[in-house]
């Protein structure tokens, strides 16, 4: 690292002539440190400590970055230092002294940057472990994957400096943007709560990860799983086991044969590898010439906690996991956790392959606060160690001293909290582009797309993604299931995958036209299928079928159409099927019959009128029964027609039997025949049709695309919201109605008696006739206000009724209408009003004695006016 | 009319009725003109009515060995006879007739429906063979005992029974007790049984039914022991060491010994014969087990053989069953070029290589299958080396540990031989004093008597255990002997079946080739 801090000082002349040299100088710096220190002794360092201490620190103010952040309503523990806090920024500061002034070289460390209240906070502070409440999110590779998604990277303002300042997990969820501390530190809390050995990296890393410039990296999506073949454990030679028949060709041809064969294979072999090393000469960059300078943070697991077998790093912005050797890594400046923080006092010039993450070793990893779970080493093995030894010793002495039971403060961020809306959506708007080695992918959150698409990986031929080569994308929630649709553009070829639950039960279509009588193959779930299909293959003259698991063995049919007639123009597909030219048959053995009677395969040669039937081979035998029907009906001498003779059979029988040679076993035989093809037949023009309707069916699905809603989506299913909102209404309803009847009708009339006191009986008396009174009065006053009403609309029909009769000869039709439908209004209302009134009338006094009743049995008068009545 | 007039006397069935029936029952309209052509044979007739016959007497059905089905209701048929050969049969209808007593069914095996309404039955039995019965229809009969439905217990697919019309079935319990003792019974008198009705039978005859299971039970068990310890000698049989595995050979040896017994009474000899047993059953314990050991290697053997001669076998016939696809391929390509070409001489050649083309698929084919007798025979004669070899070391064991057997024989012999000598000299000094039966007294006459006493028990003994070692090895040579022979034999008749097959198949497509000819000949 020391050497990297001086690129960037030096010429970039001197740095070239510097490359050479470079694996020899850390070595020397890396002796030479130790020796200046070892000349500082413990009192003046003791001395320059209590100085350093005295001086108050300066919080440097810088100008904000992000003047949109709203701050006004972040708790205060945003913006303000505990006296802890305060506490652990001066040990912070202190540390940084002695470090930049033992290591002047190396570059000052990132300890208390700014946060977004401009209040200088501890990094270990600002990460905030929290367990999430999603299941995905409980392994490393889901957050990491989350993380990614979830913030828009922004690049560091000098990416060649650690940034000033780090904004709380709270801020970067909230503007869904941050750099890469952001996303390591939000990263880092996340795997920390859920129980991973998580720190922050501090470090420099290459130009393609800090810039999240995936195009030189093979998309994870295309590289395809290799299948691990098991290979057949080679059963040992049995005892008995037959000896290969001798073999009589020469071995010296063999031999000469094999040569050439490999001579050919190394001459495409050295082919393939110029071409490979071609392309890869052309997809080498030039090089970065701030290569090992670039400041980047990511995420250090360590192995231990949850079953982590070894130490890895996660990048933030991918959500890549690297070996702890991986070359894109370059240099560790420091690293921390929520409960201290550590620098590498490792040498870096071979990237971070030579590093030990050994946080216990003090040699290795130079730690802030004492008392960390991570067990020191034995003190023999420091003793080995030498020259480091004394400084170390110096350095840890002073720290005791004053870090005694100092541990880190709580974390002054709020609890991470991610709304399950905002986890659905994932990516900021929901939409992610990714561009990677020849290929791109795009990301959607589900629902956010109508067609229900969610992704969409395309790969291009060339480098500069100009030529597309195939397109793959997957849909979600879709109504007919589909779940991927793979369209290869070189080819033309389309291949749509469905998830169980088609209502065709389709599982794989792949087409290049949805024009019927094309070339197209589906497939489908058979075990939902009633007839067992599981594949069908379409030709422009073909269609062939196969099938499982069928009561009848059936197992194949394979069907040649002839050309279509052309008759009547006016026929559709429908109307004029194609004649059929062959049908073939295969069924698979069925137990149950003897193999000279079971049927392996029939060929009904339409055209020929001629029957071939193949039956299946016995056991033990290597020749099958065959027999062939010609359906020619001819007439005989005499005028009669032939019904059978033997001519018309043609068979081979492995054994022959007696009653198969009879006329009359093979004409029943044949019509049995006959009555099948004509099945068959039907079958095929059965699945003609059931092909077009596929067709048709999918092409109404293409245009609707609708998307299904579970159930127990409560916030996407109409259906359920408005049953759930009606719900509400009816309790909200309910509720009113019980305020209601919990009206208190005599409160209006209590509240006028000195309250507290008991009642009189004549007040009692008084009260029951006041309310009855104004209940009377209320009555009155609502009958009249019908009343009123009604005269008033009575009054009014009159008024424009006159109009109209005076006005009737110079009206247009327009004003017309328009008086006649005010008429039916009006009428209408006046009925309304009518038979309120007379409702009203009805009930009132039924309402009034049922107070009255009411008003005897209330609790508060009944004792009072029993005793009066 | 005729038949009518006919119909009014009782008659046996005979050859011309058959045929009428069988042509009147026959395939109709073009079918009936082929079979009327051809005539039918009654064996291929599946299906006969003889119904409305007047016959009196059942026979001449021995042809018809495929037949189905039978009708012979409405006749005056008295006893049921002449049905032996009808195994086939799964439906038998000989209701409205005149019959007292079920019999002649026994070869019946396949039956499924029998109908006996009508008659004058009074007991059913005579039904064990027709273990797949399902329909049984009884009605209108003189069945008066009950106990009748206990016998039916045995049919285990029994599923719809007819006995209305029967004296049981007034008894007032009739349904009930039918419903209880036959619980899978689904249809009873034409009606369903309900659910309802079969839980209260049950409950009703709780007691009795679960007394006659638990008979049913011990019963069953019994017989399954027995098989059990049946097939546990069959195995021994088969690993030639039967009754080896105790005291068997020993007391046998003694069954017949006479004196031995007799000396047995000596004092001194119990003892000695307890240890001479002791010791005898444990040498016959090892030649068990050692028997068992080598009956499972050679088992082992066998197997391992009869396996990859069946591979070998299989994998064979793959490649001839590919060749002859391959062929077929060719074949019909070519065949179907002959029939479109128009050029007779093009036709000629073509003909001329397909013919080419069969004799060489002869060749294949017969090539393969030398290789595989080839091939076979070096392992069968291997397999037959290593046999005789484990043959004759088991052989050469047993005899070993039955020579230990002889040795202790004649150990005790010597013992036994010293004690009766000892005895003689005691009793002819008279200062034996224990009691000795009158007979075992007999033999300490004089020293030939007592020593011929001995020997003559001793030479039995020897007796039985040679004869035990020779049955033994000439049992194990002779299954050796047999073995090797049944898989030579089997080999033989397996090519033979091959080449026949080939040379069956290869004629034939030579003939087609011809006909191909003789027909574009005619053209």
């Amino acid at each position: 690292m020391e050497v990297l801090r001086e690129k960037v000082e030096e010429e970039e002349e001197a740095e070239r002539e510097e490359r050479a040299e470079r694996p020899l100088r850390p070595e020397k710096m890396t002796k030479l440190l130790p020796k200046e220190t070892t000349t500082l002794t413990q009192e003046m360092l003791r001395e320059m400590e209590k100085q350093l201490l005295e001086i108050e620190v300066p919080i440097p103010g810088e100008p904000l970055t992000k003047n949109s952040v709203d701050i006004t309503k972040l708790p205060l523990s945003y913006k303000i230092n505990t006296p802890k806090e305060e506490q652990l920024l001066q040990v912070a500061n202190n540390f940084s002294r002695q470090y930049s002034h033992l290591c002047p070289d190396r570059v000052p460390l990132l300890l208390y940057p700014l946060n977004e209240c401009q209040v200088p906070k501890f990094v270990s502070t600002t990460i905030r472990p929290t367990l999430m409440p999603y299941p995905d999110l409980y392994n490393w590779d889901g957050c990491a994957q989350f993380v990614s998604d979830f913030l828009t990277m922004v690049p560091l303002p000098d990416p060649l400096k650690p940034p000033t300042d780090l904004y709380s997990s709270t801020t970067v969820l909230k503007y869904q943007k941050g750099n890469c501390f952001d996303f390591s530190t939000l990263l880092c809390s996340m795997l920390i709560g859920s129980g991973y050995d998580a720190y922050c990296v501090n470090g420099y890393a290459s130009l393609d990860l800090c810039l999240m410039d995936l195009t030189r990296e093979v998309c994870p999506l295309t590289v395809k799983i290799k299948e691990i073949v098991p290979e057949k454990e080679k059963a040992p030679p049995k005892k008995y086991a037959i000896k290969p028949p001798r073999d009589l060709s020469s071995r010296f041809e063999h031999e000469q044969e094999t040569k050439k064969q490999e001579e050919m294979k190394a001459a495409e072999e050295k082919r393939l590898r110029d071409e490979e090393e071609r392309l890869l000469e052309a997809e080498k960059v030039a090089p970065d010439s701030l290569h090992g300078l670039r400041v980047h943070s990511w995420v250090l697991v360590l192995s231990g906690k949850r079953e982590v077998p070894e130490s890895f790093f996660i990048d933030p912005f991918t959500a890549r996991s690297y070996s702890t050797k991986d070359e894109h890594f370059l240099g560790i400046e420091s690293l921390w956790n929520h409960k201290n923080y550590w620098v590498n006092m490792q040498d870096c010039w071979n990237g971070c392959k030579d590093l030990v993450f050994d946080l216990g070793d003090p040699v290795r990893w130079e730690f802030l606060l004492l008392g960390t779970d991570k067990p020191h080493l034995m003190m023999s093995e420091e003793d080995e160690d030498g020259l480091n030894d004394d400084d170390d010793d110096v350095e840890n002495l002073g720290k005791e001293d004053e870090e005694k039971n100092f541990d880190m403060p709580h974390s002054w961020v709020e609890q991470i909290e991610i709304s399950p809306e905002a986890f659905e959506t994932r990516c900021p708007n929901g939409e992610k582009v990714i561009q990677y080695k020849k290929a791109k992918l795009e990301k959607w959150a589900p629902y956010l797309n109508s067609k229900g698409l969610v992704c969409r990986l395309t790969t291009y031929e060339d480098l500069e993604c100009t030529k597309i080569c195939e397109i793959k994308e997957w849909y979600q929630n879709r109504e007919d299931m589909l779940e991927l649709r793979h369209v290869n553009k070189t080819t033309g070829l389309n291949i749509d995958y469905f998830k169980p639950g088609h209502p065709q039960a389709l599982r794989v279509h792949s087409y290049k036209s949805m024009l019927p009588e094309n070339d197209r193959t589906m497939e489908f779930y058979e075990s939902a299928r009633v007839d067992g299909l599981i594949k069908r293959e379409e030709t422009s003259t073909t269609m062939t079928e196969y099938f499982q698991g069928r009561p009848d063995f059936l197992s194949y049919r394979h069907v040649k159409f002839g050309p279509r007639v052309k008759k009547i123009p006016l026929n559709n597909a429908e109307a004029n099927p194609r004649p059929l030219v062959k049908i073939i048959e295969q069924f698979c053995r069925n137990p149950a019959k003897p193999a000279d009677e079971d049927v392996a395969e029939r060929v009904f040669l339409i055209m020929d009128e001629r029957i071939q039937l193949r039956y299946h081979c016995r056991d033990d035998y290597i020749t099958a029964s065959k027999r062939e029907f010609l359906r020619r009906t001819e007439v005989d001498s005499k005028g009669n027609k032939i019904i059978m003779t033997s001519d018309m059979c043609i068979s081979f029988e492995v054994e022959p039997m007696e009653h198969t040679k009879k006329l009359l076993y093979q004409y029943e035989t044949m019509m049995h025949l006959k009555s099948e093809e004509k099945l068959s037949r039907h079958q095929a023009w059965e699945s003609e049709l059931e092909v077009l309707e596929i067709l048709k069916l999918r092409e109404e699905e293409e245009e609707t695309h609708a998307l299904t809603i579970s159930i127990y989506d409560t916030k996407r299913n109409e259906k359920s919201k408005e049953y759930r909102e009606a719900m509400e209404r009816v309790m909200h309803e309910e509720h009113l109605r019980q305020m209601e009847t919990q009206l208190d009708y005599l409160a209006p009339f209590l509240a006028q008696l000195p309250p507290g006191e008991k009642l009189t009986r004549w007040q009692a008396v008084h009260l029951k006739d006041e309310c009855l009174s104004d209940f009377k009065q209320r009555l009155i006053n609502k009958a009249n206000l019908i009343q009123a009403r009604f005269e008033k609309e009575t009054q009014e029909l009159q008024k424009k009724q006159q109009w109209y009769q005076e006005n009737q000869v110079t009206l247009t039709s327009e004003d017309e209408d328009l008086y006649l439908s005010y008429c039916s209004q009006a009428m209408f209302r006046i009925r309304i009003l009518e038979q309120r009134l007379n409702r009203h009338k009805e009930l009132a006094p039924l309402k009034y004695l049922a107070l009255e009743e009411k008003l005897y049995k209330d609790p508060r008068l009944t004792e009072l006016l029993k005793v009066f009545a | 009319m005729n038949l009518q007039c006919e119909s009014m006397e009782p008659r046996v069935i005979d050859d011309n009725l058959l045929k009428l029936v069988v042509a009147k029952q026959g395939p109709r309209e073009e079918a009936g003109q082929l079979a009327k052509q051809e005539g039918i044979l009654f064996k291929d007739v599946l299906s006969l009515q003889l119904d409305f016959q007047n016959i009196l007497q059942i026979d001449n059905l021995w042809q018809f060995e495929n037949l189905r089905k039978l009708q012979l209701d409405n006749n005056v048929i008295e006893r049921i006879v002449g049905l032996e050969n009808l195994t086939q049969l799964i439906w038998l209808d000989l209701s409205f007739n005149n019959i007292e007593t079920i019999e002649g069914l026994n070869t019946l095996v396949n039956l499924e429906d029998l109908s006996l309404s009508n008659n004058r039955i009074s007991k059913i039995d005579s039904l064990d063979a027709l273990v797949k019965l399902q329909v049984l229809l009884l009605d209108n009969n003189e069945i008066f005992n009950m106990m009748n439905i206990i016998y039916l217990r045995q049919f285990k697919d029994l599923r719809t029974l007819g006995l209305s019309g029967n004296p049981i079935s007034e008894s007032e319990d009739y349904k009930m007790f039918v419903c209880a003792y036959l619980p899978d019974l689904v249809y009873l008198d034409y009606r369903r049984i309900s659910d309802l009705t079969k839980e209260m039978a049950k409950m009703k005859h709780q007691y009795s039914i679960d007394e006659l299971k638990q008979r049913e039970t011990l019963i069953q068990a019994q017989k399954e022991e027995a098989q059990a310890q049946r097939e546990k000698l069959e195995s021994h049989k088969a690993a030639f060491i039967e009754h080896l595995d105790g005291s068997f050979l020993f007391d046998s040896m003694y069954a017949e010994d006479v004196e031995g017994r007799k000396l047995s009474y000596l004092p001194g000899v119990g003892e000695l014969l307890e240890a001479y047993k002791d010791k005898f059953v444990i040498i016959c314990l090892n030649i068990f087990e050692y028997g068992l050991k080598q009956q499972e290697k050679r088992r082992v053997e066998l197997d391992t053989f009869t396996e990859c001669i069946q591979e070998a076998i299989q994998e064979n016939q793959e490649q001839g069953k590919w060749k002859i696809a391959k062929f077929e391929e060719k074949h019909l390509l070519n065949l179907s070029a002959v029939r479109d070409e128009s050029e007779m001489p093009v036709i000629e050649e073509k003909i001329v290589e397909c013919g080419e083309d069969i004799t060489q698929l002869f060749n294949i084919l017969m090539t393969l299958e030398m290789q595989l007798v080839e091939q076979l025979e070096e392992m069968i004669n291997l397999f037959e080396r290593n046999i005789v070899d484990l043959v004759g070391l088991f052989i050469e064991n047993v005899q070993s540990l039955m020579a230990q057997c002889r040795d202790l024989e004649n150990h005790h012999h010597e013992k036994l031989l010293e004690i009766s000598i000892n005895t003689l000299e005691k009793i002819v000094k008279g200062e034996f004093n224990e009691d000795l039966p009158e007979d075992v007294r007999m033999l300490f006459v004089d020293k030939d008597t007592i020593v011929n006493a001995v020997g003559a028990s001793h030479d039995i003994h020897l007796l039985k255990i040679d004869n035990r070692e020779d049955e033994l090895i000439t049992r194990v040579n002779s299954w050796c002997t047999n073995l090797v022979d049944k898989i030579h034999t089997d080999e033989i008749m397996r090519n033979r079946k091959r080449v026949k097959e080939i040379n069956h198949y290869i004629d034939h497509m030579q003939n087609e080739l011809d006909n191909l000819e003789f027909t574009d000949n005619l053209f």
